[in-house]
């Protein structure tokens, strides 16, 4: 499937036509739906991608830790495809971007080493009808509730992309020899710090060079999450996931808080 | 790996280069940050894996032996039999002792990853480090643990460049906002374990089985809980540590926001390894507290 509209299933046809007539589904919490019209921007419609993808094998060396790039591009194009399908969606309802994105991964029985990736959300529109979206062309995502939406905007920043970068690492196993020669003792062990550090960086840089080619200004919430899937506790991946933000000319809004006590009990 | 910025891996240095910020923070305490007039520069991070070294002081292979003298300074405190029984199923003697290898792990692990998230700090040129975050995660490996600490570097608007190593603060948002408005600055996290191991004896072993009553400890009658004295002790001593040791770090300064958290493993019974681990952010007064607007009063009608 490539990036042309009209590689979307069929049953995708049928649901996103009766969306364009009108009527919106998603999955906002009622507060979250007034903020985003608080803000100027209608839900279109709930939208999703999909990619099942069959990570492929790297064999890997017992004593050495090194990133395994074949399972590195397995991760990163799966989700790459499963959010572009989530973007073809929104497109298809004229949408500017998507909140509140989830990117989930499935394993299932039937499929040995295949996994499913889905990224879901609320596809939105501005109300003004001024297009919003990125630089690219493409609706903005991020995975922003609400709530974070429309304080992000109080702020004059304004999200630009979900932006990832993801690094597959093996670690090391320490041979018998190495082992005992550390018994008893206080030591750091410099190729593990090293190859743990080296894992995240490489998945933090290449998450800020997708934000790098939105022209992002920054990034905020920044997870870094781990995960060892189905490979044994010796490969890791390493996911970094944030929102990409831009400064617009927008003033800051925000205002200073009030200081509230609850009378509630 | 040294002080200088140059050990930071490739990896990192091509990163922070980049031309983006990333800022662990979320939305609304990044808001909070802009507020306060602090502009994130950049997610920063540091990582060390220790391998700690194992000690099996009072084991069962030398329960007959005499009891284990202690390490260096630290606490140490023997129990004894009160029986006069000798035999090899009758624990004669029993031990509570600070594991002070442990303590010097901990302490070198947790070190090492923090200067090296202040010199990927440095780098950026940031005045503070705000939101930190640390784990300790065991590794595959037995023994090895790995301390990861990350925080968002921030600058603090219309301040000249800064000339001293960075300030760093487990809070960040609007609880870092509140700190200000009492009138403080923040200085550095702190963060010190503590680490006692127990060997019970025999009075110890009958009461944590529950056979206590009239028979082994003061309790008057039998149904009456009670209390096992060698592991209260221990517990309160790794507490009282643990909280000695963070004054130490202080110099003077305030502690804001301490807690406290135990984990308690039992390897077999009545050996167990207690644990107090204490996270606080020292804080110093840089003016005269203002005082809040005043509140306002709020009902809720869901």
């Amino acid at each position: 499937m490539s990036d042309v509209a009209n590689d979307l299933p069929q049953a995708t046809g049928r649901r996103l036509e009766e969306l364009e007539k009108g009527l919106f589904t998603s999955d906002l919490s009622v507060n979250e739906f007034l903020l985003i019209k608080e803000v100027g921007f209608h839900p279109v419609g709930f939208v999703m991608g999909s990619s099942i993808y069959h990570t492929g094998i790297q064999t890997r060396k017992w004593g050495q830790s090194l990133e395994l790039t074949k399972l590195t591009e397995a991760m990163y194009n799966a989700r790459e495809l499963a959010m572009t399908r989530m973007e073809e969606e929104a497109s298809e309802l004229g949408a500017d971007g998507v909140v509140g994105v989830r990117l989930d991964v499935n394993y299932y029985e039937w499929g040995k080493d295949a996994a499913e990736f889905i990224a879901f959300g609320t596809a939105v529109k501005a109300e003004d009808g001024v297009s919003r979206r990125n630089k690219l062309g493409k609706p903005f995502t991020s995975d922003l509730s609400g709530q974070d939406f429309w304080t992000l905007l109080q702020t004059g920043y304004f999200p630009q992309g979900l932006v990832m970068g993801t690094c597959v690492y093996h670690i090391a196993h320490r041979g018998l020899g190495q082992t005992l020669g550390t018994t008893g003792q206080n030591v750091e062990l410099p190729n593990f710090t090293q190859a743990l550090y080296e894992a995240r960086e490489l998945a933090m840089t290449r998450m800020q060079d997708e934000a790098t080619l939105l022209d992002a200004t920054g990034i905020v919430g920044v997870r870094l999450e781990e995960k060892s899937h189905q490979w044994g506790s010796h490969t890791i991946e390493f996911l970094s996931l944030g929102t990409a933000v831009t400064k617009t000319a927008n003033e800051v809004t925000l205002a200073k808080p009030t200081t509230i006590i609850t009378l509630d009990n | 790996m040294s002080e200088s910025p140059d050990d930071l891996p490739e990896a990192a240095e091509r990163r922070l280069a980049g031309g983006a910020f990333s800022s662990g923070l979320s939305v609304s305490d990044f808001g909070a940050c802009l507020e306060m007039g602090l502009e994130p520069v950049g997610l920063v991070q540091g990582f060390c894996a220790m391998h700690q070294g194992a000690y099996a002081m009072g084991g069962t292979l030398s329960r007959n032996l005499s009891p284990f003298g202690g390490s260096g300074s630290g606490y140490v405190q023997n129990y004894q039999c009160p029986h006069g029984m000798i035999s090899n199923e009758h624990r004669m003697w029993g031990q509570n002792y600070e594991q002070t290898w442990v303590q010097d792990a901990w302490n070198q692990g947790f070190t090492s990853a923090y200067d090296r998230m202040l010199e990927e700090a440095t780098t950026l040129g940031a005045h503070g480090v705000v939101g930190v975050i640390d784990t300790q995660m065991p590794l595959g490996d037995v023994g090895v643990i790995e301390f990861h600490l990350r925080g968002t570097a921030v600058k603090v608007l219309d301040m000249p460049a800064p000339t001293s190593s960075p300030w760093t603060t487990y809070l960040a948002g609007q609880r870092l906002a509140k700190v200000f408005e009492a009138g403080y600055v923040p200085v550095s996290i702190v963060a010190t374990v503590s680490s006692v191991r127990v060997w019970a004896y025999c009075v110890t072993e009958y009461l944590m089985e529950g056979f206590g009553g009239t028979m082994w400890s003061n309790a008057t009658n039998s149904s009456s809980p009670i209390e096992i004295d060698q592991i209260v002790t221990a517990h309160t001593w790794s507490r009282q540590r643990v909280r000695s040791l963070a004054r130490t770090q202080l110099r003077g300064d305030a502690l804001h926001g301490a807690a406290v958290q135990l984990a308690q493993r039992e390897f077999q019974k009545g050996d167990l390894e207690i644990e107090a681990l204490l996270r606080g952010n020292r804080i110093r007064r840089f003016k005269d507290f203002d005082p809040l607007p005043v509140p306002q009063p709020t009902v809720r009608l869901s």
